[in-house]
């Protein structure tokens, strides 16, 4: 089924090991220029940290969380991985708009209603969010960086995230197959 | 009121070593000022060639932005003053070598000349609109009458307005970042673009769209050309202009300045209009907010860093 | 010699302009690879699509590789590069969580945004889910606070664990990833053609 769902689409996407090579080229580039890998999970931090600043900037300072990624001198959002998310966004829609594949839409198998999958992406999310400050750092910070840099992180990372989720699929089947 | 004494040209409070006078009501008077000449120029240009039909959007549901963005302009330059009763004073004499004296006037003749272009075809846009009194109507057909006349003496003033909106910057010699005779073309290209894109963002017509798109992706290079030989007239120009232009390259507008007006400003909205001329599908709003954004942006960060730049040590 | 920004060749002022130039490759990557589509991202998991796994390991392979060669050329002094620190416990830990969000999400915060970016509601739903995950962790921080910060192992490579050298280890990662390919290319032909 899922085949003649592929043959509809506007635009193949392209060879995976293409992309992991392409993709594997970015980072090595980005750990040349400035010497660390890509990230994700960190601009939503600063995201959080900027937003409670700006609703309650006195208890975001006593934060003994949140107070340490606060300074008098620069604001929370003026930060790398916020300049790159705000990169992979423009980039996933120049990318979208190639392939034809912008479209607002809730994405589910045909077996779930939009609700049930969105409700599931949000409790996905947000177990998503906390699991990344547990780990500094998500897929692409720890794990994909991480392992090109050989970091010990990167592999625990990789192993547990992927680990989980395959010890996981089974109960979660229905909502993918 | 506090008036102070100086007793000294330098370390003025606002004034000396760095300018800190102008807020956001300069950058916002400038982008909106822009943004009405850039559609001014449009209506009128294509109300000349005889394409009021071709571009309805463009001649009629556009320009009636216009007396709004710039009366919302002029507010915001009003709330500038320090001296708020004694706007009026800008009127009482014509300096043909001030560029202030210059752009009020301009403002004094195109802000009633776009009112009135806008209320001419407030009743082609809905055939439910009643003047009232006779006199107006009799006014109306006269306008109409006289739709290419008005649109000449628009285009002119347009074009004035958009240099203007840099030249008001330029005049300031003692700010290296301002001193130089691309500003004015620069904001003129800039403002023009803005107001391509809000066309383009209004029009319901394809062809208007992709007209407008065209013509935006022109204004774009140019823009781009233009912000290329800022930086090389400044590089190649006396230790103040370099140190005014390493703000920009590797000082502290780099990210708000490349990021912010060439990449998402420029490159990327550019890069949008190419793929939709060729046929791919984008939502409009998505070029034309970024050009709006970016417009803002460079006017925003040109009147911010020229504030912090200097020619005295 | 790089890192560029951190030996000072290149000024920090630029820093965030190559972020977002870096990050609008690394998103245009990211969705021509698919990774813009949860149930794709979730096909590694049952077996259908395995487009995780190959781009994500050819990724790391391939700038583990690159990041091997350069060093060897003396165009990177690997000594300063960041290594993300290890800390067991929260680092296993958290792992397991994202796992949880991973099955459930069915996406991870970089795919969310390509996501979003393309107009997938339940990406930009997941995105707000991460944020407020962050809230609450932060929140609660005072909670876990002396875990959060057990078992730290310093900036310390999977290398220096195990004692083999850096190159051998990248070559035996390659091999298992070769292999990889070929075991899940396999299933994935079985999974998606039942009867061939």
């Amino acid at each position: 089924m899922s085949e003649t769902k592929e043959h509809r689409k506007p635009k193949e996407y392209i060879n995976p090991y293409l992309g992991g090579v392409l993709l594997g080229l970015v980072l090595l580039t980005t750990i040349y220029i400035t010497g660390r890998g890509l990230g994700a999970s960190g601009a939503v931090k600063s995201a959080v940290v900027a937003t409670v600043d700006v609703v309650a900037t006195e208890h975001a300072h006593n934060s003994p969380y949140m107070g340490q990624f606060l300074s008098d001198d620069e604001g929370p959002m003026n930060n790398w991985l916020v300049f790159e998310v705000l990169g992979v966004i423009v980039g996933a829609f120049i990318s979208g708009t190639f392939a034809g594949r912008l479209k607002l839409t809730v994405e589910h198998q045909p077996k779930i209603t939009s609700k049930t999958r969105l409700i599931f992406a949000g409790l996905g999310g947000l177990l998503f969010g906390i699991g990344t400050q547990f780990g500094r750092g998500c897929t692409s910070g720890t794990a994909l960086s991480g392992m090109a840099t050989l970091s010990l992180a990167g592999f625990i990372a990789m192993l547990s995230i992927f680990g989980t989720a395959f010890l996981l699929a089974y109960f979660f089947r229905k909502l993918w197959i | 009121m506090k008036e102070e004494l100086f007793v000294s040209g330098r370390d003025i409070p606002n004034i000396d070593p760095f300018l800190n006078i102008w807020h956001w009501q300069i950058p916002m008077y400038l982008f909106l000022g822009g943004l009405a000449a850039g559609i001014l120029f449009f209506a009128s240009l294509f109300t000349i060639m005889g394409k009021e039909k071709e571009m309805p959007t463009t001649v009629k549901r556009a320009t009636l932005l216009v007396p709004i963005a710039l009366s919302l302009g002029l507010f915001f330059l009003f709330l500038d003053l320090k001296h708020k009763l004694w706007f009026w004073q800008l009127y009482t004499t014509i300096r043909l070598e001030s560029p202030m004296s210059w752009g009020a006037w301009t403002l004094m003749v195109i802000t009633p000349l776009s009112m009135v272009w806008s209320a001419s075809y407030l009743k082609e846009l809905w055939p439910a609109w009643d003047w009232k009194f006779k006199i107006l109507d009799d006014f109306e057909k006269l306008v109409i009458k006289n739709r290419k006349g008005l649109a000449w003496a628009m285009i002119i003033l347009a074009v004035i307005l958009g240099i203007y909106t840099g030249i008001l910057l330029s005049a300031f010699n003692a700010r290296p970042l301002w001193n130089t005779s691309l500003l004015g073309p620069l904001f003129l290209v800039s403002g023009m673009s803005t107001g391509a894109a809000t066309i383009m963002w209004m029009a319901k017509d394809k062809s208007e769209r992709l007209l407008m798109s065209k013509i935006d992706l022109l204004l774009i290079s140019i823009e781009l050309f233009f912000i290329v030989h800022l930086f090389m007239g400044f590089l190649a120009s006396n230790a103040v202009q370099i140190e005014a232009a390493n703000l920009f390259l590797g000082g502290a507008f780099t990210v708000s300045f490349w990021g912010f007006v060439v990449v998402l400003g420029l490159i990327v909205p550019a890069l949008l209009e190419i793929l939709e001329l060729r046929g791919y599908h984008i939502p409009v709003a998505i070029p034309a907010g970024l050009i709006l954004f970016g417009g803002m942006m460079f006017r925003f960060i040109m009147v911010e860093a020229g504030q912090i730049t200097r020619y005295l040590y | 010699m790089g890192p560029l920004v951190t030996q000072g060749i290149i000024d920090p002022a630029w820093n965030n302009l190559i972020a977002l130039l870096v990050g609008m490759a690394f998103g245009f990557i990211l969705e021509s690879s698919g990774f813009s589509s949860s149930r794709k991202l979730a096909g590694v998991f049952y077996g259908y699509d395995f487009v995780v796994l190959k781009v994500f390991f050819t990724a790391a392979i391939t700038a583990a590789l690159g990041l091997l060669l350069m060093s060897s050329i003396g165009m990177i002094d690997l000594s300063k590069i960041f290594i993300n620190p290890t800390f067991l416990g929260p680092g296993i830990v958290g792992g397991i969580i994202m796992g949880f969000g991973f099955i459930m999400g069915g996406y991870c915060p970089g795919t969310s945004f390509c996501g979003a970016a393309i107009g997938k509601i339940d990406a930009i739903i997941f995105t707000l889910g991460m944020f407020v995950g962050i809230l609450i962790f932060s929140e609660l921080f005072p909670l876990y606070s002396d875990f959060f910060t057990s078992g730290a192992m310093g900036n310390i490579l999977v290398t220096d664990v195990l004692g083999i050298p850096a190159g051998l280890f990248v070559l035996l990662l390659t091999i298992v990833a070769v292999g990889a390919f070929y075991v899940t290319g396999i299933i994935e032909k079985r999974v998606n053609n039942p009867k061939s």
